[in-house]
């Protein structure tokens, strides 16, 4: 049973991924650069011209199946901890070259080439709140390990939290299947004096309030959401938000990641957040179909080297090493 | 202490101004359209005018201000004021007037924000650093109050740094001592000193025309914004002692680096500014000067810096 939970774990973080509307952004990265400046271009034009027709991302003359909904960063990242997993976290980084990755990651491999090792080389880094390592951490948390040598390489305080609160949540729920359960362990990690501790149990009063995913979400966005940075990945804010709509929707994860999804704000990790709490919660069988044929498929937008690979392949060896 | 005072305030201001339109340029291109950068061009921006209201709160509190007199201030002057458009403010004064308007208290105000790390706690830190001549840990202790609401981690690591090296500058400290006063007011394992010695280092190795070298020592490559603690007060200190102390020297090769230029400017001018006094800030900028618009935070118009620093000494 919980081989079909971390199945469920990665098919979960992977759906959520390919839910959020910036995944179409992060996909087109496969399309040539000039793609993208035009569609700079034309959001420069929509401003000139005051029309309310927002371009998308598109493929004038590229292939459209990057385009198609699908996976992004989170899930290639998650991927690579997994086959990475058994090895030293600061050598594993240090040999990436080539790679798209968030500003804590990025700004750690310089770290790295520098000569700052971990800790330091997530801690003396301006996004080492970002839940980069919340993400990896769904891999150590679907192996019952521990997260945080993974996760001072690129994050640090809120960041490294994150990673303890999301490993712990899903093996929880990896463990026992029950959401209530998973939350309690990650707040069990979360500290109530530090931003990601309050904002956590602020988050899960909001929702529990509401009642039902959906309809916590303006009370989500008011009680969590600030809106005034201007990146969307603050575990602080993210991870909290994964584990109030992965409790409302009592685990299930076909109502906890649409209503993640809504908030746009932080609809990069959220709903790949929440899916992964929710996935382990049901297991892969409880994922519908047309969602896992879509989304078990890597893009390699990131990670050039995983374009084609099948997730849940990659979650079976991790299944296997524990077995 | 009112004549080091008033040095490290015109100094400050001086220094902002100075810096301003070398903001988040390259030091290339700031070579490109200045040579160096030795005349300025315009009005100051918000470092000057948050070290006013700074100075403000010290004059009321004194030795007894505690972060919640802090918050209650920014409920009464900052966020009423605070409506759209907030001009001048950064991420951590905007994201700081969000978690006030939630009903957050300091520290979780300081903290609930990302830019714990911005030096908008720097920037305004001299008055503290003035109010303790000599004394650099309680100007630490006593910047740390204002940082809790509306900063964190490195952000107060960088704060207790400047106010500390205006506290040892204000008692004649010389530029290495002044250096070591800030570095001994915060944990040896933070970002902040870190770079403060790298900056060091790399200044020793390099000498004062190796701008790009300090670049590649301190400054974070993948990052938009050049608001960041420890690289704007590694820099500053850097540059005050790549001027050796003096005003000018320190300030014009402070705004060379770019980034956040201003605040950097306004770091090095201030401490150059206490260890000089008023006579060290070049005459042309000191008539520069003039009182502040408010144009970032209302409740300073008018007010300007040398009657702030009069104020500051005359509890001394």
């Amino acid at each position: 049973m919980s081989g079909d939970r971390i199945r469920g774990a990665f098919a979960g973080l992977a759906v959520g991924d390919a839910v959020g509307w910036p995944a179409g952004r992060h996909r087109s990265a496969l399309h040539a650069p000039w793609s993208r400046r035009l569609h700079r271009e034309l959001d420069a034009f929509a401003e000139e011209h005051r029309v309310t027709t927002l371009p998308v991302p598109f493929a004038l003359n590229q292939p459209v199946a990057p385009l198609r909904i699908g996976p992004s960063d989170d899930a290639e990242w998650l991927a690579w901890t997994a086959l990475t997993i058994d090895r030293p976290r600061a050598e594993a980084f240090g040999e990436l070259t080539d790679v798209r990755a968030r500003i804590s990651v990025a700004t750690a491999l310089d770290n790295l080439a520098k000569g700052i090792e971990p800790p330091a080389s997530g801690h003396d880094n301006p996004h080492h709140f970002d839940d980069a390592a919340a993400v990896r951490a769904v891999a150590y948390g679907a192996a019952g390990r521990d997260p945080t040598e993974d996760a001072q390489v690129t994050n640090a305080l809120d960041g490294v939290l994150g990673a303890r609160a999301m490993a712990a949540a899903v093996a929880e729920a990896v463990a026992s299947g029950q959401v209530g359960r998973a939350v309690e362990a990650a707040l069990a990690v979360l500290p109530p004096e530090t931003a990601i501790g309050h904002n956590a149990r602020a988050a899960l009063s909001a929702a529990r309030a509401a009642g039902d995913p959906f309809a916590a979400v303006p009370a989500l966005d008011a009680e969590v959401l600030d809106h005034v940075y201007s990146y969307a990945v603050g575990a602080a804010q993210t991870v909290p938000v994964a584990l109030a709509l992965a409790e409302a929707a009592g685990g299930e994860l076909a109502r906890a990641v649409p209503a993640a999804a809504c908030l746009a704000p932080v609809a990069d990790s959220a709903p790949a957040l929440t899916g992964a709490i929710a996935g382990a919660c049901g297991g892969y069988a409880a994922i519908p179909q047309g969602w896992l044929a879509s989304a078990r498929t890597l893009a390699g937008c990131c990670l050039p080297e995983l374009a084609g690979r099948d997730l849940i392949e990659i979650a079976d060896t991790l299944t296997k090493g524990i077995a | 202490m009112r004549d080091r005072a008033r040095g490290c305030l015109l100094g400050l201001a001086a220094g902002d101004a100075l810096g301003a339109p070398a903001e988040n340029l390259t030091p290339a291109e700031i070579r490109r359209r200045w040579g160096r950068l030795t005349e300025i061009e315009g009005g100051g921006t918000d470092d000057t005018e948050y070290a006013i209201f700074a100075a403000s709160l010290l004059v009321r509190y004194g030795h007894a201000l505690t972060s919640r007199d802090v918050a209650e201030a920014y409920r009464r002057e900052v966020v009423p004021r605070a409506e759209v458009p907030m001009r001048g403010a950064g991420f951590s004064e905007r994201g700081t007037v969000e978690a006030l308007r939630r009903g957050l208290e300091p520290p979780l105000t300081g903290l609930a924000h990302q830019h714990g790390w911005s030096d908008g706690l720097a920037m305004r830190a001299a008055p503290y650093g003035i109010f303790c001549p000599g004394d650099p840990v309680e100007a630490a202790r006593l910047v740390e109050q204002d940082g809790l609401v509306s900063a964190s981690g490195e952000g107060i690591a960088g704060g207790r740094a400047v106010a500390a090296a205006v506290a040892a500058a204000m008692a004649g400290a010389g530029p290495r001592d002044v250096v070591q006063a800030a570095l001994s007011v915060i944990p040896a394992d933070s970002w902040t000193a870190r770079n403060v010695l790298r900056a060091c280092e790399s200044l020793d190795r390099n000498g004062t025309d190796a701008v790009e070298a300090l670049h590649e020592a301190v400054v974070v490559r993948h990052y938009p914004w050049t608001d960041l603690a420890p690289e704007a007060v590694a820099l500053a200190l850097a540059a005050f002692l790549a001027g050796d102390g003096d005003v000018e020297a320190s300030v014009t090769f402070g705004v060379s680096l770019g980034r956040d230029a201003d605040t950097i400017g306004a770091i090095a001018g201030a401490v150059a500014g206490a260890a000089r006094g008023e006579a060290g800030v070049p005459a042309r900028w000191a008539g520069a000067i003039g009182p502040v618009t408010g144009t970032c935070l209302p409740v300073v118009a008018g007010r300007h810096v040398l009657d702030t620093a009069d104020e500051l000494a005359e509890g001394l």
